[in-house]
């Protein structure tokens, strides 16, 4: 789909009245740390801050990593994970992971982290009612990378997913690797095959297979399920998925095997074909006690290119074999998998499938579910973070002005709304309405205004109809199938 | 020597390394293999010897010698009582590895003044191409030093404390200090090698405690000083009872696996390589 070569950036819609308004942060493309407000006011940059994600915690405090390990060598790894207070200084330190030397680098500690981590009193990351991160102490979980190798996925040098616990003074005491579990995943014979050959290998450190990509992880904390005596969902227990596998998955904390899982394959029941392919999925968590929706699972079904099995026409080797060009934002219950709530193409009030691409990340991207209950969502690779009501309106949109230098993209990995109140240090602006424009009537300067100097009626010519004379099935026509 | 029976199972190398020796020395014994017609027989001796025999994993290693006196598992272990009897005991035991390798011998277990003796065995390993995983705590530097200078250790493996008070009281032997740092030295001149620390129950005061991480740390800093290296390969080991009940656990519960990670960490100060073994 044409992406014009011209749009606005910032914030381009904006409805105090229903949105939760607050401020935003997100990881600038190659900037920093960026905080902004309701009408994208630059409140603060963390200059520097790497961000996979940022995040902020209450009295204006910002995490982040203080720097990425050599492409060459790591894929996606922070050398570590880092506090630091609203004036820039860093009160809290994680990089004592596995000491690393590389080629022509300064030997060091590093973290390895990627993609998430989570501090003690907050599950999600985000602001939950009554569950305020820590500031001054606790553990923080810590999704990390680790080489290895294991025959039983493939004899190729494999880049590992592990969680850590980290104490506040340092300490690792709990830890969790993937490939552990690989026998608990039940892949197919066909999928089994493809990852042995193929486990997503990438070229960094002289190649190594990236075979789940786990994206994201956080905590369940107490929700109706466990109350109800499903031990599946003790609060404790950790949510993840797996880009590359289509998997998600619930890890119970004190034996580290998997308990809940949806996926690899979303054939093999009705209720699995009703909720369809989850493809590259990103940001999968429980909705927490306290906000709307709360014991649901909410994520990010990107689409894109993703999994293991059999080969088809757009995949001849069975590597990445699910494929889907428009992503997904779902709400479901994670007992009965039946979808509670999403946004899709169709809500966004694009004609499916020709123009769903309109709504499409094949990477990074979330979803945050807020008080109110609307749901502040993430369409990365675009940079674009909006935020709709629960009837699919769209109330605030906000695209990144920050194209990297060494990445030409303004992808945005996942953005936050937090409360006012959590950073007390700004002052906190007029909150201005944002009509949305009318891009029919929208010109740039020295563009000719909309309308016609001449109108002529031809006689004879018959009114224009729906879609479904197009050269592909669309709209109605594909849902009545 | 006469009147051995030895056990085997059909296609066993092992099996006929050790049988070949016994051709070649002129010792005369019964095989029962019991993968064959000696399968009933091998059953009946294991009932009735089940704690002598070592059961890994993967099974029973073969071969298993027995004059009726003792009884000897893995080719190691029956090559030395064959060659000498049990002037060799502690030197090798069953081991656990398969194919090319073999484990299960003890540079610090055995009485050094049978030195060239268990040279003479690990040499007789060595010459049917095996490669050998050779491990100490300590004990026996001098023979470790040999062992390295025919190049007949392939991995070297030590099971370090950092005191020798502390080994002594583990490993029921007393040692010497400059035996344990030269013992980390030449490990750490093998092809290949790595340390470990079994965080193992400790009697004190008569009450058992597992270490300390400060005395895994102890271990670690040992290790730093004396290589000049922190960047041994060092695990840090889960502790298994080989007993149903072994006395040195007294009271005290298993120690989960999630409690090395704390060793670990502190550990990481001097050996930054350093793991902890998983469940």
């Amino acid at each position: 789909m044409a992406y014009p070569s011209v749009y606005p950036t910032g914030v381009t819609i904006y409805d105090p009245k229903k949105c939760w308004s607050g401020y935003t942060i997100f990881q600038a493309k190659e900037a920093g740390a960026l905080l902004i407000d309701m009408n994208g006011t630059e409140v603060q940059l963390w200059k520097g801050l790497h961000g996979f994600p940022n995040t902020i915690l209450p009295g204006g405090y910002v995490m982040g990593h203080l720097g990425l390990r050599n492409n060459a060598f790591g894929m996606q790894d922070q050398t570590d994970l880092v506090q630091v207070d609203w004036d820039g200084n860093v009160v809290w330190k994680f990089n004592q992971y596995e000491y690393i030397e590389d080629p022509g680098e300064e030997p060091q500690w590093m973290a390895r982290q990627h993609h998430d981590f989570q501090r003690e009193g907050n599950p999600v990351g985000y602001y939950v009612p009554g569950m305020d991160p820590r500031v001054d102490g606790g553990n923080t979980l810590i999704l990390c990378h680790k080489n290895l190798y294991n025959k039983k996925i493939s004899d190729k040098r494999l880049l590992d997913d592990t969680i850590i616990e980290v104490t506040w003074g340092g300490d690792i005491v709990w830890e969790w690797t993937c490939s552990d579990h690989f026998d608990e995943f039940g892949f197919s014979e066909a999928a089994k095959n493809i990852l042995c050959r193929d486990p997503n290998m990438r070229t960094a450190g002289g190649g190594m297979g990236d075979w789940m990509h786990v994206n994201c992880m956080s905590v369940l904390g107490p929700n109706r399920w466990y109350d109800a005596g499903d031990e599946r969902f003790h609060p404790d227990n950790i949510i993840i998925d797996g880009r590359e596998t289509n998997i998600l998955a619930i890890i119970d904390k004190k034996t580290g095997k998997i308990v809940w899982q949806v996926g690899p394959e979303y054939d093999t029941s009705p209720a699995l074909k009703k909720l369809g392919w989850i493809i590259g999925v990103h940001h999968t968590h429980m909705i927490s006690r306290g906000l709307p929706g709360e014991g649901n699972i909410l994520l990010f079904d990107n689409g894109g290119w993703a999994g293991y099995g059999v080969p088809n026409p757009g995949s001849p080797t069975g590597s990445k074999n699910a494929l889907r060009d428009y992503s997904r934002v779902l709400e479901f219950d994670p007992v009965t998998l039946q979808i509670v709530w999403q946004y899709t193409p169709k809500e966004a009030g694009f004609v499916h499938p020709p123009d769903s691409n309109r709504f499409y990340s094949p990477f990074i991207s979330g979803a945050q579910r807020l008080p109110n209950g609307n749901t502040l969502i993430t369409e990365g690779s675009g940079g674009r973070a909006f935020e709709v009501t629960p009837d699919h309106e769209i109330v605030w949109e906000y695209i990144s002005p920050y194209w990297g230098k060494q990445m030409k993209m303004n992808m945005v990995y996942r953005a936050y709304r937090v409360p006012y109140e959590w950073v007390p240090q700004a002052e906190r602006a007029p909150e201005t309405p944002i009509e949305r424009i009318d891009v029919a009537k929208f010109r740039v300067p020295g563009a000719a205004p909309l309308g016609r100097k001449k109108e002529t009626a031809i006689e004879g010519t018959k009114p224009y109809q729906g879609s479904t004379a197009l050269c592909i099935a669309a709209a109605e026509e594909v849902d009545e199938k | 020597m006469s009147g051995f029976t030895v056990y085997s199972a059909t296609g066993c190398v092992r099996c006929k390394i050790v049988k070949g020796y016994m051709d070649a020395q002129g010792m005369t014994y019964v095989e029962k293999d019991m993968k064959a017609e000696g399968k009933e027989d091998f059953q009946k001796f294991y009932a009735a010897n089940r704690r002598q025999i070592f059961r890994g994993p993967e099974g029973v290693e073969f071969p298993i010698v027995t004059d009726g006196t003792a009884i000897r598992q893995g080719v190691g272990a029956c090559l030395a009582y064959l060659y000498a009897g049990r002037e060799l005991d502690g030197f090798f035991s069953a081991g656990t590895l398969h194919k090319e390798w073999v484990d299960g011998i003890h540079a610090a277990g055995g009485n050094p003044a049978a030195g060239e003796k268990f040279l003479a065995v690990v040499r007789l390993l060595k010459g049917n191409n095996f490669k050998l995983v050779v491990d100490t705590y300590g004990r026996n530097p001098a023979l470790l030093e040999k062992l390295l200078a025919e190049n007949l250790v392939d991995v070297a493996v030590m099971e370090v404390m950092a005191s020798a008070g502390l080994a002594g009281a583990i490993f029921g032997q007393p040692l010497a200090q400059e035996d344990i740092e030269r013992s980390v030295a030449l490990v750490a001149t093998a092809p290949e090698y790595r340390f470990q620390t079994t965080v193992v129950p400790v009697a004190e005061g008569g009450q058992a405690r597992y270490l300390t991480p400060q005395e895994v740390v102890a271990a670690a800093k040992l290790l730093a000083t004396v290589t000049r290296s922190k960047k041994n390969p060092y695990l840090i080991k889960l502790y298994r009872p080989v007993q149903p009940k072994d006395e040195r656990l007294g009271e005290l519960a298993p120690l989960p696996a999630a409690a090395l990670l704390a060793y670990r960490s502190q550990a990481r100060a001097y050996q930054v390589l350093a793991e902890a073994e998983k469940e």
